[in-house]
C-alpha cells in the first residue's frame, strides 16, 4: 500500500517496517492520540520501507522474547539485567540494560494486547521457555524467561504490530529505497549537526525524490549479507548503518557480529536456539556432546559466541562432519542431535525447525542427526543512540545530539548487547527502544513552539542531483551496451562464456565475493593478518563496484539498480567492520582475535566509535551497578 | 520426448538429487513501458479468460519468454536457481525474494502451472510432481487442445528455442489476445508492429557453457515460471499485491479486545508503558488452538492465485482476506466476532466462495484454507 500523494515534507519519516520501525510508529501514534484534539492538524508521518512490511526479517525470529514475567517459575528483572550485562562481556551500557530488563514485562503485555498469539500455560498465561544465557539468581540455573509463540515469535510480533498500524492509519511507502541521508554538519562545539531529509527511490516508478522531514528514524535492521553464510534475509545489507557513515556520522561497536551456532548445514538458515532449549545436543564426529567440555554446567545453552567458538574448535581439531548433502565436501559442520526429543513434543514446540530441516536438509530430525555450522546472525553494534533513540556523535568525550535524527532496532546501538547479544533480547530491544523513540518524537512534536509547515527542500537539492546523475549513469550503461533485453540475452551469452567478465559487472556476484572475503577475514574469529588481507581484498572489490552499471535501462522495478546501491552500502560497512576489528586488540564476546585471546579491560572497556574516514575514538562503557567480572559459562 | 524420459529415469536410478544437472527455466518476462505513453486498451476477451488480471489496468510494455539453462542440483530450490541466473547469467531478471526459507511470503509465483513459493519449491518437486491443478486452469495450452496435456511437467515437450508450443502457452497466460498471435512471443499482438519486428529476438535463450557442460537441451528438464495469476504483473515475475492487502485491510485485521477501544485502551497502554505492567488477556491453550494455525498466514497470496473465483477476476475479496478475518473471528480475546461475521457476509465476501477448495493445496503454512472458508460459510449461517 502506497500513499496516494507523496508530500515533500513530513513531520516524521520512519525508514524500515520491521519490529523497530512499526514499534516506533505505534509509539508515536499512541503518544499523540490523547493530544490530537488539541492541535488542529494531524501529524504527517510516513513509514518508508524497501519491502512490504510483512516481508521484514523480524518475521523470521523464532525462539522468543525475553522478559522476567515469572509466569512459570520465579524470575526477577534484576537477574535479566545481570545476565544481559554478563552476556555482553561487560561492554553493554548498564543504564540502558537496566531499562531493557525492567521495562521488558510491560512491553510483552503490550504486544499481547496488540494480538500476538503467544503460547500459553494451562492457566492461560503467556508461556515461557529457557534460553541461552538467561539464568536465575545471578548466574544460577537456567530460567524460563523467553516468552514464545511456538517457534515463530517474530512472525507473530511482526504481524500484530503491522495490524495495529493499520488500525492507527499509519501511512506506508512500500518498496521505496532510501539512497541518501542528508545531515548538516555541526555548526559549533555543542552541536552534533542537523538531519534535513532523505533522498528516496520509489522503485515502482523508478523515480528519485527528496523528502524533507523534521524527524527521521532509521530502523533498517542488520547487515548479515556481509557474510556468505548468514541467517539473514537477502535484504539485510546494512543500509541504515551505511547511510549514517556516508552522511558523516559514526558507528559504534560494529566489530561485534554474532554468529548463531546452529545454521543449517551449508544453507545458513537458522535453527532456533529453542531446538537446544527443548533438548537438542551438539555432537562432534565421534558422537561426543562436546559442549559440556567447553561450558560445564551450561553445556548446549551457553552464550552464542561461546557455542560458536566451541563448534569451530571442534572443526579445527578434525572432529567436524560433512554436510550430508555434500558428503565429499569440507568437514565444517557438527551434528545437532534432536533424536532425544519426543516426536510429538517436537511437532508441537518446534514446528518451524522441524519443517526447515525436512525441506532444506531432507532429513528427519526425530531419527537423523542434523548438520549445523555457525551462521552470521546479528550486528550488536550500529548507529549510536541514547536511551531515548536520539542519534549522537561522540566528540571530544561528549555525546553531541544530531537534531532530528533517531534510530532503533538492530541498525542502532544503544548498547544493551555490548559484545554479545543474548537470545530473546533482540526483539525486546527493537520493540522497547522503538516504542520509546516514537514517544520521544511525539513529545518533541507537541513541545514544538509553533508548527513547522515550511517546506524547503533546498538543502536536499545537491544530494538529489548527485543521486540522479548516478542513476542516469547506471541506466545509460545499459542502453549503450545492450539496447534491448532480449538482445542482452544474446550478448550475455557471449560474455558468460568467459565467466569472469560476466562476474565483474554483476552486483549479485560481487556481493557473493564480499561474503566470502568477510568470512575469511573475520567470521567467528580473526587475527591481524586475516583482517589486513580482508582490507586489501576490499580495495579490489571497491574498484570493481565502481564499474557496475545496470543491464536494463528501464528504471521501473529495476532490482539491479537497487542491488548496485546495496553493494555500495555493504562495502562501506565492511570497511568499517574490518577497521574496527583491527583496532580492538583484545578478545571480547563475539570478537575473538587469536592474536589477542584475552579480554583487556584496562585498554578496551570502551565502545569503538568509527566513521567513514576510519577515524576511531573510544567511548567509555557506562558501568552503573556491576563492575566487570570474568565471563565463564 | 523419449530421450527426456530416459534421462529423467536414469537420474532417479543413478544420480541422486544432490548432483547438478542441466535444467531449463522458461520464464515469462515483462518490461513495462513508462506510464501514460498510450491510453489503456480494454480487452474484449478478459471476461472469459480466467487468467485476466483483476482490475482493468493492464500495463503496456514488452512481453516475451526467456529460457535459461543452468546446471543445478535438483534438491536445490527454484529460488536458488533464479539467484544463480541473476548472479551468473542475467542480472536483469526481476523477482521478489527475501528470507529464502518460506517465512516472508514475498516470492509467490506460478511454477509449472502451480502456485508456489520460489524458496520452498525444490527443482526435484517441479520435475516430478504430477499436475494436480485442473488442466484448464494449469495451462491455457490445454484448453486449446495442446497434445502435451497428459504429460507431467517434467516431460513437457521443450522443443527448440524457436518452437512455439511452450512459448505460446505462456503468452496465452499473459495476453488473452493471443488466440491470433500464437507465433508472436512478444504477446504484444498485431496492434504493435514495432514490437512484432522483434519477433526473432524475443525468445531469448541463454546457454552458458561456463555453467553448462552439455548444451544439449534434450537432456535437460524444463521448469516454467510465470507471475502469480490474479495479480497485475508489474515487471517480470513481480506483481502488484496492493489489491490483496487492501482486501485484507477491509475486514479490520487487528485485535479488538472489548476494553481496548478508545479511552480504556489508552489507559491500558499508559499502564503497560510504566514499570507496573497490566496483565495479559487470559487465553487457554485450547482457545489458542482455535486460531493459532490461522495466525501463521504469511499473506503470500498463493491461495488467491489458486482460487478460480479470485484469479478469474470475479468480485471476491479473496481467500487471504477471509483467512485474516477468520483469525480474529476465532480469537477468544476479540470481542467483535458478530460484527466480523456480518462484515464478511457479503456478495463479494464469503458468499462469493464456491467451495472449490483449490486454495488449500498451495498454502505454505499448512492451513486448510478451503475447510476454513467452509467453516466461515457455516458460521455466517448461524
Amino acid at each position: 500500500m502506497n500513499p496516494q500523494k507523496v508530500r515533500n515534507r513530513y513531520d516524521a519519516v520512519i525508514v524500515g517496517a520491521g519490529a523497530a520501525g512499526l514499534s516506533t510508529a505505534l509509539g508515536l501514534y499512541r503518544a499523540l492520540e490523547g493530544k490530537q484534539s488539541e492541535s488542529s492538524s494531524s501529524p504527517k508521518v510516513l513509514v518508508i520501507s524497501k519491502l512490504q512490511p510483512l516481508r521484514s526479517h523480524t518475521g523470521s525470529a523464532e525462539g522468543g522474547i525475553a522478559a522476567s514475567l515469572g509466569n512459570q517459575e520465579k524470575d526477577d528483572w534484576h537477574w535479566h539485567y545481570y545476565d544481559t550485562v554478563k552476556g555482553s562481556d561487560w561492554l553493554a551500557d548498564q543504564d540502558a540494560v537496566r531499562i531493557l530488563a525492567e521495562q521488558a514485562p510491560g512491553i510483552i503485555i503490550e504486544l499481547e494486547h496488540d494480538g500476538v498469539a503467544f503460547s500459553r500455560t494451562e492457566d492461560g498465561h503467556i508461556a515461557q521457555r529457557k534460553f541461552g544465557g538467561h539464568t536465575a539468581d545471578y548466574g544460577g540455573h537456567p530460567v524460563r524467561r523467553a516468552a514464545y509463540a511456538a517457534d515463530r515469535i517474530g512472525h507473530q510480533i511482526l504481524h500484530a504490530l503491522w495490524q495495529q498500524c493499520l488500525r492507527q492509519g499509519v501511512e506506508f511507502a512500500e518498496e521505496w529505497y532510501v539512497t541518501d541521508l542528508v545531515v548538516d554538519p555541526p555548526t559549533d562545539e555543542e552541536s552534533g549537526g542537523h538531519a534535513r531529509g532523505l533522498i528516496v527511490l520509489d522503485t515502482h516508478a523508478g523515480k528519485l525524490q527528496a523528502i524533507q522531514a523534521d524527524n527521521i528514524v532509521l530502523c533498517t535492521g542488520g547487515a548479515g549479507r556481509l557474510f556468505h553464510t548468514t541467517s539473514n534475509s537477502w535484504d539485510l545489507t546494512g543500509d541504515g548503518m551505511a547511510l549514517a557513515l556516508q552522511s558523516g556520522l559514526q558507528l559504534e561497536d560494529v566489530e561485534f557480529i554474532q554468529f548463531h551456532p546452529t545454521g543449517l548445514g551449508h544453507t545458513g538458515i537458522l535453527l532456533s536456539e529453542a531446538s537446544r532449549a527443548e533438548g537438542g545436543v551438539l555432537r562432534n564426529s565421534q558422537g561426543r556432546a562436546f559442549m559440556q567440555d567447553y561450558a560445564p554446567g551450561h553445556g548446549d545453552l551457553a552464550a552464542r559466541d561461546v557455542v560458536s567458538r566451541s563448534i569451530m574448535a571442534e572443526i579445527d581439531a578434525d572432529r567436524g562432519v560433512a554436510d550430508p548433502s555434500d558428503p565429499d565436501g569440507p568437514h565444517d559442520c557438527v551434528w545437532l542431535d534432536m533424536t532425544g526429543i519426543d516426536a510429538q513434543r517436537m511437532a508441537a514446540l518446534l514446528p518451524q525447525v522441524t519443517e526447515t530441516i525436512h525441506r532444506y536438509a531432507h532429513l528427519d530430525p526425530t531419527v537423523d542427526m542434523v548438520p549445523v555450522k555457525p551462521t552470521a546472525h546479528y550486528t550488536m553494534g550500529g548507529i549510536p543512540i541514547t536511551d531515548r533513540g536520539r542519534v549522537y556523535r561522540w566528540q571530544n568525550g561528549h555525546r553531541r545530539i544530531v537534531n532530528g535524527l533517531f534510530a532503533a532496532g538492530e541498525c542502532s546501538c544503544v548498547s544493551v548487547h555490548g559484545a554479545n547479544r543474548l537470545g530473546g533480547n533482540s526483539l525486546l530491544d527493537a520493540c522497547l527502544f522503538g516504542t520509546r523513540t516514537g514517544q520521544t518524537i511525539a513529545a518533541a512534536m507537541s513541545n514544538a513552539d509553533e508548527p513547522n509547515d515550511m517546506t524547503d527542500t533546498s538543502p536536499l537539492a545537491p544530494a538529489l542531483q548527485r543521486r540522479q546523475a548516478f542513476m542516469d549513469v547506471l541506466l545509460a550503461g545499459a542502453s549503450k551496451a545492450e539496447p534491448t533485453e532480449p538482445a542482452l540475452a544474446d550478448n550475455q551469452n557471449e560474455e558468460a562464456n568467459t565467466g569472469v567478465d560476466a562476474d565483474l559487472n554483476n552486483p549479485y556476484a560481487l556481493m557473493g565475493r564480499l561474503g566470502r572475503l568477510m568470512e575469511e577475514a573475520v567470521a567467528v574469529r580473526c587475527d591481524q593478518s586475516s583482517i589486513e588481507k580482508g582490507l586489501q581484498g576490499l580495495n579490489q572489490l571497491d574498484a570493481d563496484a565502481r564499474q557496475l552499471h545496470a543491464h536494463s535501462d528501464t528504471a521501473v522495478l529495476n532490482q539491479e539498480v537497487t542491488a548496485i546501491m546495496e553493494v555500495d552500502n555493504l562495502l562501506t560497512l565492511a570497511r568499517a567492520v574490518l577497521n574496527a576489528s583491527l583496532r580492538r586488540q583484545e578478545s571480547r564476546g563475539a570478537l575473538y582475535r587469536s592474536d589477542y585471546p584475552q579480554r583487556d579491560d584496562e585498554h578496551y572497556l570502551a565502545h569503538t566509535m568509527i566513521d567513514a574516514k576510519e577515524n576511531v575514538s573510544w567511548q567509555p562503557v557506562h558501568i552503573v551497578d556491576m563492575p566487570p567480572k570474568g565471563r565463564d559459562y | 520426448m523419449t530421450s527426456q524420459s530416459t534421462g529423467s529415469d536414469e537420474s532417479k536410478a543413478s544420480s541422486p538429487d544432490r548432483d547438478p544437472r542441466p535444467v531449463t527455466f522458461r520464464i515469462a518476462r515483462f518490461t513495462p513501458r513508462p506510464q501514460s505513453e498510450r491510453p489503456a486498451r480494454t480487452n474484449p476477451f478478459s471476461k472469459s479468460n480466467p487468467f485476466a488480471t483483476t482490475g482493468n489496468r493492464r500495463a503496456r510494455g514488452r512481453r516475451w519468454t526467456q529460457e535459461y539453462t543452468i546446471r543445478i542440483a535438483p534438491q536445490r530450490t527454484v529460488l536458488d536457481a533464479l539467484l544463480q541466473i541473476k548472479r551468473a547469467v542475467d542480472p536483469t531478471l526481476n523477482f521478489r525474494y527475501s528470507c529464502g526459507h518460506g517465512m516472508c511470503g514475498s516470492d509467490a509465483v506460478l511454477i509449472n502451472g502451480r502456485p508456489d513459493l520460489l524458496c520452498t519449491a525444490t527443482i526435484a518437486d517441479c520435475l516430478s510432481a504430477p499436475k494436480s491443478m485442473p488442466n484448464a486452469f494449469a495451462s491455457p495450452g490445454a484448453a486449446s487442445g495442446s497434445p502435451q496435456v497428459q504429460q507431467p511437467p517434467a516431460f513437457r515437450r521443450t522443443g527448440t528455442a524457436t518452437t512455439t508450443t511452450g512459448v505460446s502457452s505462456s503468452v496465452a497466460l499473459s495476453d488473452s489476445a493471443s488466440n491470433f498471435t500464437t507465433t508472436d512471443p512478444t504477446g504484444a499482438g498485431p496492434t504493435d508492429p514495432a514490437e512484432a519486428t522483434d519477433l526473432t529476438e524475443t525468445t531469448g535463450r541463454i546457454k552458458t557453457s561456463g555453467l553448462t557442460k552439455t548444451s544439449d537441451t534434450a537432456e535437460s528438464s524444463v521448469v516454467e515460471i510465470r507471475p502469480l495469476p490474479g495479480f497485475t504483473p508489474l515487471r517480470d515475475l513481480i506483481v502488484d499485491t496492493n489489491a490483496m492487502f487492501e482486501q485484507i485491510r477491509r475486514f479490520k485485521p487487528y485485535l479488538l479486545h472489548d476494553d481496548s477501544s478508545a479511552d480504556s485502551g489508552q489507559a491500558d497502554r499508559t499502564k503497560a508503558a510504566s514499570t507496573e505492567p497490566a496483565s495479559e488477556y487470559k487465553q487457554t491453550p485450547e482457545e489458542l488452538a482455535r486460531y493459532e494455525l490461522l495466525s501463521t498466514c504469511i499473506a503470500c497470496g498463493l491461495c488467491q492465485g489458486a482460487c478460480p473465483i479470485y484469479a478469474g477476476g470475479e468480485a471476491f475479496a479473496g481467500p487471504a482476506a477471509m483467512i485474516a478475518a477468520a483469525r480474529f473471528i476465532n480469537d477468544s480475546r476479540d470481542g467483535h466476532r458478530q460484527e466480523r461475521l456480518e462484515a464478511i457476509d457479503q456478495v463479494d465476501g464469503i458468499q462469493a466462495c464456491q467451495s472449490i477448495r483449490a486454495c488449500t493445496r498451495p498454502c505454505p503454512r499448512g492451513i486448510d484454507v478451503g475447510e476454513e472458508m467452509w467453516k466461515l460459510v457455516e458460521a455466517v449461517k448461524e
